[in-house]
């Protein structure tokens, strides 16, 4: 491909629009501070004030084309909140702990040289591992790339994880283990649209994921099919062609139950699987037993819809399967993964246009982020600590000898299991909310106050910064610049469009300035610049499966983003994977994985017999800690709520809107009841973006995949008790 | 070229980015203009937009005694002149869709523009814009009557597409849109 002509494709939607420019106002192009969509806009900049006002449409980025969901439109409103930290905070009383209260503001001077005192004091008494970093993967790829270098060179600990173990990490391990390699989507979203079949598990694809709903759309208008698995009839399921309405938890039989029904239609593409495939007996081994009779039992969907749906992803002549958290958060998350990727590898639907599997990431960067060193057992390029090679590679890049990297950590979880233990004592958390997104928040909320000294990152005063003893406040992602990488592994490009409010920092100059008084500024000092931490990231990368090296900002500009892997200066980068059928196994063939059903880590009871699952509303993201503020979101949905089926509102004899207690075995809280059809009758639902006592999470459980170490969001034990308003007072 | 906000009604998944963008249009004094229904609430998560249709002879501006709904060029029914309107709330009541509001503090009624600013200059108005699902687009008529054609409107079933009260500037494809579709396979 000639790299100078290259441009990622446009295509029928896309459509030359100017923009409105008001007088005194410049546009600064860049892209939504939310999900992997990444959608492209303008911040209105008051060229006067240099302050951002509002926000006009990028009708010229391809892939949403202007288009955005609510939080999108009002996302600039974050950065000028009258709820921002405008300088460091700082809180004595260690009993205020878990509240708002005590904090007072400090100097930036005084905020370090607290941290760093008591980050020494603690490393002096109980070793350098007695830190811990807690990231997040809504920053740009700079930002995760540095967070873990200042983990594991600034601090010296070896115990780093992030939220994206709660959000993206059973499809990287799903995909790791089936492909080879996990690059979210192997094709672009621009194909998306084009395909004639697909199949769509476990995402809310409406609410979370709003503007691909265009382009899944347009697969119906072409006379195409759309099957979405789902335990409730979201806006999409809603139009779909056909709606498995399974019980939550329940993905893996019905995957296999799919995979039965394409073997025995004689829907394999046993070419593709004799050349580019391992496993295939065993697997075939093991779904010989998912008859429709006995996926139906399992999943409590209708057996002709199982028939139904897996004739029609079989008959395609181009099919994508798409799946999202709904089959990721369970404690088989990355068996659920490999078995709708074998789906797509059985018909040979992976490895060409149209064509393919993609997780629909949740988190803005939650591609990039955990590609590049954040993650517990990860360097960047997607490296491994376990491998003394890779070791070797990322020591060199960051002047270390490889003896002083430290080893593997924990995931983000079992973190709250070390702070128990007293192994971890201190945390430096940034860029995520754990009081709030965590499973089993009692427990975890126990933990964060049983930490000797917490520091917490935000520009917020979020539900986890009630646990700190000093609070520093970063800047809003308009305030800074950077890349990020989407829904697609397309890296993309930020742009500052405002200075910092108040004294808040961008996350890396606050962790080159403390590593700097940690007396470890030889390995930072020379970061100056957004820009001098992108130029070593992407070496640092060089050569990894996620190589970086030839994305530069120069060339994201140019060709509208640059899919990884982008070898060096000549390659464009890469918007389909596998295009030549090798796949990232040392043989270059795909695995099929032979997997057998197992329950949830909590079936429903008699004691518990409902199923809570839990999962967002369009207008909030993650833990709601930003768009809780922003009026217009608040305004639309101000609370949560339990969704139930009328059948079994009778049977509690509660009716809508009704304030009803909800418990499992960890915890409880009080919502609303909202009657709706659009759910099962075994299961209820909760949207997960509130905190305090508004937090379903107080009732999911802690049950982690082996593999992944992703809790199990998706599927618990509850029951629901009317409330006696005669005790209430 | 001339352009209409087009509705594909059954694409709407409720998420109201039309409102929020409404707000940010610069001329909208940050209200939004427009409603989203929850059309069986207790049942589905059926939604449909109910936007100003933008009447040929529009009731609100036939009932106005201030002459303060004016006609654009484009044929866009504005906003109410703040100079003019004298709060008679006529207006509120005459338009069969419901479309026009009433800040009473103000004493002023205020409805959708189609972004004026934007539109008469062929930028789509801002709640076409973000629209993640093309149930408002802003299209031309060659391309409005392509989308008649693909959706094969008067079938013997129902006829798609038809004016609703009277002639309107705003084009409204009635739910059926993928009844003539032939599947692919």
């Amino acid at each position: 491909m000639q790299m100078d002509n290259f441009k990622n494709p446009r295509d029928h939607f896309f459509k030359e629009v100017e923009n409105l420019n008001h007088p005194n106002e410049e546009l600064v192009k860049t892209h939504c501070s939310y999900c992997a969509m990444q959608c492209g806009m303008y911040l209105r900049v008051n060229t006067k004030t240099n302050k951002i006002i509002g926000v006009e449409p990028r009708y010229d980025w391809p892939v949403t084309l202007g288009k955005m969901c609510p939080k999108g439109v009002t996302a600039y409103q974050q950065v000028n909140h009258q709820d921002r930290i405008l300088r460091p905070l700082i809180r004595d009383d260690q009993s205020l702990k878990g509240t708002k209260e005590g904090f007072r503001e400090a100097s930036w001077e005084e905020a370090y040289d607290l941290i760093v005192k008591k980050f020494k004091g603690l490393q002096e008494n109980y070793g350098k591992d007695s830190l811990s970093v807690y990231g997040g993967v809504s920053m740009t790829n700079e930002k995760c790339y540095l967070t873990g270098k200042f983990a594991r060179v600034g601090l010296q600990t070896r115990y780093i994880d992030y939220n994206g173990r709660y959000c993206m990490s059973s499809a990287a391990g799903g995909l790791n283990r089936s492909l080879g390699v996990d690059r979210g989507s192997t094709i672009p979203w621009t194909d998306i649209h084009e395909t004639d079949c697909l199949f769509i598990a476990g995402s809310n694809t409406a609410e979370c994921h709003p503007t691909s709903m265009f382009r899944i759309w347009a697969v119906q208008e072409r006379g195409g099919y759309l099957i979405i698995a789902d335990p409730r009839e979201t806006p999409i399921a809603r139009r779909a062609d056909v709606h498995l309405d399974l019980r939550p938890g329940t993905d893996l039989a019905l995957a296999n139950g799919i995979l039965h029904l394409l073997i025995k239609n004689g829907h394999v593409d046993e070419e593709f699987v004799k050349n580019h495939t391992n496993g295939f007996e065993e697997m075939k081994q093991v779904v010989e037993e998912f008859t429709p009779e006995l996926t139906s039992e399992i999943t409590g969907v209708a057996k002709e819809k199982i028939i139904r749906a897996a004739e029609l992803y079989g008959k395609a002549p181009n099919a994508i399967v798409l799946f999202a958290r709904g089959i990721e958060q369970q404690i088989k998350g990355v068996d659920n993964v490999s078995a709708y990727v074998n789906m797509s590898l059985v018909t040979g639907n992976i490895g060409r246009p149209k064509a393919g599997v993609a997780t629909i990431t949740g988190q803005g960067n939650g591609q990039g982020g955990r590609e590049h060193g954040q993650k517990a057992d990860a360097l960047p390029g997607y490296r491994k600590i376990a491998n003394p090679e890779h070791v070797k590679y990322v020591s060199s890049v960051w002047g270390i000898e490889p003896e002083e990297m430290p080893k593997e950590g924990v995931s983000a979880y079992e973190m709250f299991g070390l702070m128990e233990q007293k192994t971890i004592r201190g945390l430096y958390l940034l860029c995520s909310n754990p009081a709030v997104s965590s499973p089993n928040l009692n427990y975890v909320h126990q933990q964060l106050k049983n930490l000797d000294f917490m520091v917490c990152v935000d520009f917020y005063l979020s539900e986890s910064a009630e646990f700190a003893d000093v609070v520093l406040p970063t800047t809003t992602w308009a305030e800074d610049e950077g890349t990020t990488t989407n829904v697609e592994g397309r890296t993309i490009k930020i742009n500052q469009a405002q200075k910092p409010l108040g004294e808040s920092k961008p996350d890396w100059q606050i962790q080159v300035e403390l590593s700097e008084r940690l007396g470890r500024g030889k390995y930072f000092s020379h970061l100056k610049t957004a820009r001098d931490i992108n130029d070593e990231f992407r070496l640092a990368s060089k050569g990894g499966y996620a190589d970086y090296y030839g994305a530069t900002w120069e060339k994201i500009d140019k060709q509208d983003g640059v899919f990884w892997p982008c070898k060096d200066e000549k390659d464009p980068g890469t918007p389909h994977m596998f295009l030549d059928k090798k796949f990232y196994h040392p043989d270059g063939k795909a695995k099929l994985f032979a997997l057998p059903y197992r329950p949830s880590a909590e079936e429903p009871d008699q004691e518990y017999p409902l199923r809570l699952t839990t999962g967002r509303v369009v207008y909030h993201y993650l833990s709601g800690n930003q768009t809780r503020r922003i009026k217009f979101l608040r305004d639309m949905c101000p609370d949560p709520f339990v969704e139930v089926h009328p059948e079994t509102a009778a049977k509690y004899n509660i009716s809508h809107e009704e304030s009803v207690r909800l418990f499992s075995r960890r915890g409880e809280a009080i919502y609303k009841v909202k009657i709706t059809e659009a759910i099962r009758k075994d299961t209820v639902f909760v949207p997960y973006s509130w905190g305090h006592e508004q937090s379903i999470n107080l009732l999911t459980i802690g049950a982690l995949d082996p593999i992944s170490r992703m809790p199990e969001f998706k599927a618990c034990a509850a029951q629901i008790e009317k409330i006696d308003m005669k005790k209430v007072k | 070229m001339n352009k209409r906000l087009y509705l594909e009604l059954e694409n709407c998944i409720g998420c109201r980015s039309c409102l929020a963008a409404c707000t940010q249009c610069g001329g909208h004094d940050e209200r939004n203009r427009n409603y989203v229904y929850d059309v069986n609430p207790l049942v589905n998560t059926q939604t449909m937009p109910l936007m100003c249709l933008h009447c040929v002879n529009p009731a609100c501006a036939r009932s106005c005694p201030a002459q303060a709904i004016q006609i654009h060029e484009t044929g866009a029914v504005l906003s109410a002149l703040v100079e003019k309107c004298i709060g008679c709330q006529n207006c509120t009541i005459a338009c069969p869709y419901g479309i026009p509001k009433f800040d009473t503090e103000q004493n002023l009624m205020y409805k959708c523009d189609l972004c004026i600013d934007r539109s008469k200059d062929g930028i789509p108005p801002m709640c076409a814009s973000v629209c993640p699902t093309n149930t408002l687009q802003w299209l031309t008529d060659e391309e409005i009557e392509r989308k008649q054609k693909q959706f094969n409107v008067k079938n013997d079933k129902w006829v798609t597409s038809i004016h609703l009260e009277n002639e309107t500037n705003v084009r409204v494809n009635l739910p059926g849109i993928l009844q003539g579709i032939t599947k692919l396979y």
